[in-house]
């Protein structure tokens, strides 16, 4: 089982906070009395704790034995003070070629006060693993929302959750073999073994009838396997089995991009918030650089993410509309959001993808005279929205459908760390643009908006607060215009430190994005994380279809607005240290060539 | 009137009952486009989408027989069901008991749908049969008292008696009105077209068909839909214009029909462009509560009123 008797000794990290080393000794009083919470933490496991410090700005971390992980996860989770404290997801790393340990890292999005950005914090609780015996007990068993990372770190990393109660495969597919571990630093990322194909469905409960939702269906917009079980109409439970859209683009991007390069592929991730990534991806490098990006490419960044939001959330109502066979609801929301597409166009360059990110500011200017222009998108969309939710929220069989449909209830969302929308819906009061410091990348702390919260948790109540949410977006649209701050719009970075971690997040439209990213020599990315919002919410998704009909389960599914690709596409780029190699377009081709019906 | 007037407006029934009605779908998809602020396709859209899939082999995925004769079985039922129906004052099937046969026929093509869905071994087909079954279950006694009202207020079995001998009530006028919801949801138009729901059940029975067999399904359910409409369109116009007695009438009678079933059209289509599609237990609760009200009226009709 887990021991950490041979972990105590070292801990060579640098500690920014604390020079000389151990922090069990002078600062760490200073550090624990910055927020409220902390010292508190440290009491509790101070037997455990190995070292505590500050990465960044309101981003701490624990060093901490493995044994006490889900206590102190759940220490957090339910702590009485910080009601909407959620766990936001954990990282895997392998760190052998550092000190020859692996790291597994859940870190939690500590909310003290809400929507007081300089109250909040992030915790991370690192947590290190002999090379031999990569196991940890598993948080999962106590909390659900750790289910799915832990089932990743599982097939990734072939770390052992002792004690997980699903611990079937989750990310790679079922032909991969048992044994290859496609984020290990030792495995080559050309390397794509195949093996028997193994299939590992829940067993049908008795008496039901299986009705498969996919891989591909109407409902669905993208690769996703919900298996039904049902009796008559009624869904008694539900499988969930997906990233099909994985596709392990870590590996190939090993050892080829440079922490400006992978901006790119970020923003990559995801067709609709693209940006979101973007922006948290860039947030993360500008901390760990610890620069302080120009106003005005800040309030450039909000001012793409919130029409970014407007867009999404038309595009969301009219998919909902759709599935509930409202074609009229549909197109009309479609055709009221095209605009903004041709906005964005005109600022950027680009309808999607807009390339409009680099760390330390943004590539673009906004142009004066184009100020009149987004006033004009923003006054019409406003009208058109208001006569669209009119008349929506009028067709008495669409109300009918939404209403007491896929219920979430508060106690559920947070146990499985409900984010976004979703969330708001079932009365969390959570919204990482004011929760969090997002001021070092946005210009959330110099606007004005309300955070709509309704409590019923159904479908309509996701309708009406993504409703409520886009006329707040609007509003910020015109504060930032009529704020906007003149100079540059960028700072040069310069070289990264070594060896460092920090997180940067966004309030997607669907929730908060978080990236981690942990830095390798030469400016390269050593361990780069994204949880997309859809992470969280998906596993979520089988408690609301529970209970419901068969004609529901599209509209429950939809409503959490999930983005699969965003979910399973890029997870992570990895850079393997002192081997770095690049490949010349030539090669790359040859690579394709040779392995043609691999991949 | 002489035998070849009677002809010649048996075979323009026909022809309404072959070609109209994928027309209608025609318009009916654009008044849609227009609420959509589309374009829309050409009305002879639906036609074109017949003619491809009639053109394009199908997949079988079973061997049952039933598979591949269900289409044509629910065509052939539509189709006597037009033929039924009085085309100005001639009616081209005429056989005593219409009204009974005319129900029967055109409960038929559902109950074709039905089958043909659990054929195959398909969730989603059962489904949709389930959900069709219920419709089918909870409609069908709505109509069969509508109807009993009609056959009792006029004395008679036959359509064209019963709309020769139709007299104004109070109950008649309440039967109108049930009868219209009724065929509407018969005819499985927007928010009730749950059996072949799309987005939930992948079409439903019609998941498992392709090629010329889907077409022959859809035409069947066009000529159903046609079908039910000129027959409450009948009921509008025929009872209140009096005998018809010269041929020239008949053929002002018929041009009524035909433009009033153009205009219902896209009426229809506005109410599926405005609404969402319901659920299967909302639609047995509405139904249910429209059968009591259908006997509420039966009684009534037996006072007299």
């Amino acid at each position: 089982m887990v021991t950490t008797r041979d972990l105590e000794a070292h801990f060579e990290f640098e500690c920014r906070a604390c020079e000389n080393g151990h922090c069990r000794k002078a600062d760490v009083e200073t550090i624990l009395s910055e927020r409220k919470g902390l010292k508190e933490f440290y009491e509790a496991f101070k037997e455990h704790i190995k070292e505590c410090k500050r990465m960044t700005y309101g981003q701490y971390m624990f060093v901490i034995d493995r044994e006490v992980l889900p206590e102190a996860v759940l220490w957090w989770h339910n702590h009485p003070e910080f009601k909407e404290t959620h766990l936001s997801t954990a990282v895997g790393t392998d760190e052998r070629p550092l000190n020859g340990k692996f790291v597994y890292m859940p870190f939690l999005n500590v909310q003290v006060e809400p929507q007081n950005m300089d109250e909040n914090y992030w915790v991370f609780l690192k947590a290190y693993m002999p090379a031999d015996d990569p196991s940890f007990p598993s948080v999962a068993a106590k909390l659900p929302a750790a289910l799915w990372i832990e089932r990743e770190v599982k097939d990734l990393l072939g770390f052992n959750p002792v004690g997980h109660p699903d611990p079937r495969r989750l990310i790679l597919p079922e032909d991969w073999p048992e044994g290859v571990y496609p984020l290990r630093k030792d495995m080559d990322y050309r390397h794509s073994p195949m093996a028997e194909v193994k299939t590992e469905f829940k067993e049908k409960p008795e008496g039901t009838t299986l009705v498969p939702m996919g891989p591909v269906h109407m409902g669905i917009e993208e690769p996703a396997h919900f298996r039904l079980f049902v009796k008559g109409e009624e869904i008694v439970d539900v499988d969930y089995r997906g990233f099909y859209s994985h596709r392990g683009i870590e590996k190939t991007g090993e050892g080829r991009l440079t922490y400006n390069q992978v901006l790119f592929l970020a923003e990559r991730i995801c067709g609709i918030c693209g940006y979101q990534h973007s922006v948290s991806y860039a947030m993360a490098v500008e901390r760990l650089a610890d620069v302080e990006i120009p106003d005005r490419a800040r309030y450039i960044r909000t001012l793409m993410l919130e029409l970014e939001r407007i867009h999404n959330h038309l595009l969301w109502v009219g998919i909902a509309a759709h599935l509930v066979g409202y074609d009229t609801g549909f197109m009309h929301a479609w055709r009221i959001r095209e605009p903004v597409m041709w906005l964005v166009e005109r600022l950027t360059g680009n309808r999607k993808q807009y390339g409009m990110n680099i760390v330390g500011g943004v590539r673009r200017d906004i142009l004066d005279y184009r100020k009149e222009e987004i006033l004009k998108v923003v006054k019409q969309i406003r009208e058109e929205t208001k006569k669209f939710i009119d008349i929506a929220l009028n067709t008495n069989t669409f109300i009918k459908r939404a209403e007491g449909v896929g219920i979430l209830p508060y106690k559920i969302a947070k146990a499985y760390s409900v984010l976004g929308p979703t969330a708001r819906a079932s009365g969390r009061r959570i919204d990482t643009r004011l929760d969090q410091a997002t001021k070092t990348a946005m210009a959330y702390n110099e606007v004005d908006f309300k955070v709509p919260v309704y409590k019923e948790g159904d479908v309509l109540a996701r309708v009406l607060v993504r409703m409520d949410e886009l006329f707040e977006s609007l509003w910020i649209v015109e504060q930032l215009i009529d704020q906007m701050p003149g100079g540059d719009i960028m700072v040069p970075i310069g070289d990264l430190p070594e060896y460092e971690e920090a997180l940067g997040f966004t309030e997607a439209h669907r929730g908060e994005v978080v990236h981690y990213v942990m830095t390798g020599e030469k400016n390269k990315v050593y361990r780069w994380k994204v949880r997309a919002p859809t992470y969280n919410n998906l596993p979520a998704v089988p408690e609301m279809l529970k209970g419901y009909h068969v004609a529901d389960a599209p509209l429950i599914i939809a409503s959490i607005d999930p983005c699969y690709s965003c979910t399973e596409r890029v997870q992570f780029v990895d850079v393997e240290t002192g081997k770095v190699k690049v490949l010349t377009e030539a090669e790359f081709n040859e690579l394709s060539i040779k392995y043609r019906g691999v991949f | 009137m002489e035998t070849t007037a009677k002809l010649a407006f048996s075979f323009i029934g026909v022809l309404l009952t072959f070609l109209l009605p994928p027309y209608l779908d025609g318009i009916a998809r654009r008044v849609k486009a227009r609420l959509q602020y589309r374009r829309g396709p050409p009305l002879m859209q639906t036609w074109y989408d017949l003619n491809k899939l009639f053109s394009l082999p199908s997949v079988k995925p079973t061997k049952s027989a039933l598979f591949t004769w269900a289409p044509y079985l629910a065509l052939a039922s539509a189709v006597i069901g037009a033929l039924l129906l009085p085309y100005g004052n001639v009616v081209p099937i005429d056989i005593g008991f219409n009204l009974v046969v005319f129900f029967y026929v055109i409960l038929m093509v559902s109950v074709f749908l039905m089958l043909a869905g659990l054929t195959v071994q398909n969730a989603f087909s059962h489904l949709g049969s389930a959900r069709e079954m219920q419709i089918i279950l909870t409609v069908e006694p709505l109509i069969a008292i509508l109807y009993g009202v009609l056959a009792y207020n006029a004395g008679s079995l036959n359509i064209s008696d019963i709309i020769a001998n139709l007299h104004l009530t109070p109950s008649l006028v309440m039967t109108y009105v049930l009868l219209a919801y009724a065929l509407y949801v018969e005819s499985g138009f927007m928010p009730f077209d749950i059996a072949e729901a799309e987005q939930e059940v992948i079409g439903g029975p019609l998941s498992e068909y392709s090629g010329r067999l889907l077409g022959v399904f859809y035409y069947a359910i066009y000529i159903k839909r046609f079908a039910l409409l000129w027959f409450f369109v009948s009921l509008l116009v025929l009872p209140w214009v009096g005998p018809i007695n010269t041929t020239l009438k008949a053929a002002e009678v018929l041009a009524v029909q035909f433009l009033l079933t153009v205009a219902l059209y896209p009426v229809i289509a506005s109410l599926e462009a405005t609404n969402a599609r319901l659920r299967i237990d909302h639609v047995v609760k509405m139904n249910t509560r429209a059968f009591f009200a259908g006997i509420v009226i039966l009684a009534i009709a037996f006072m007299g009123w």
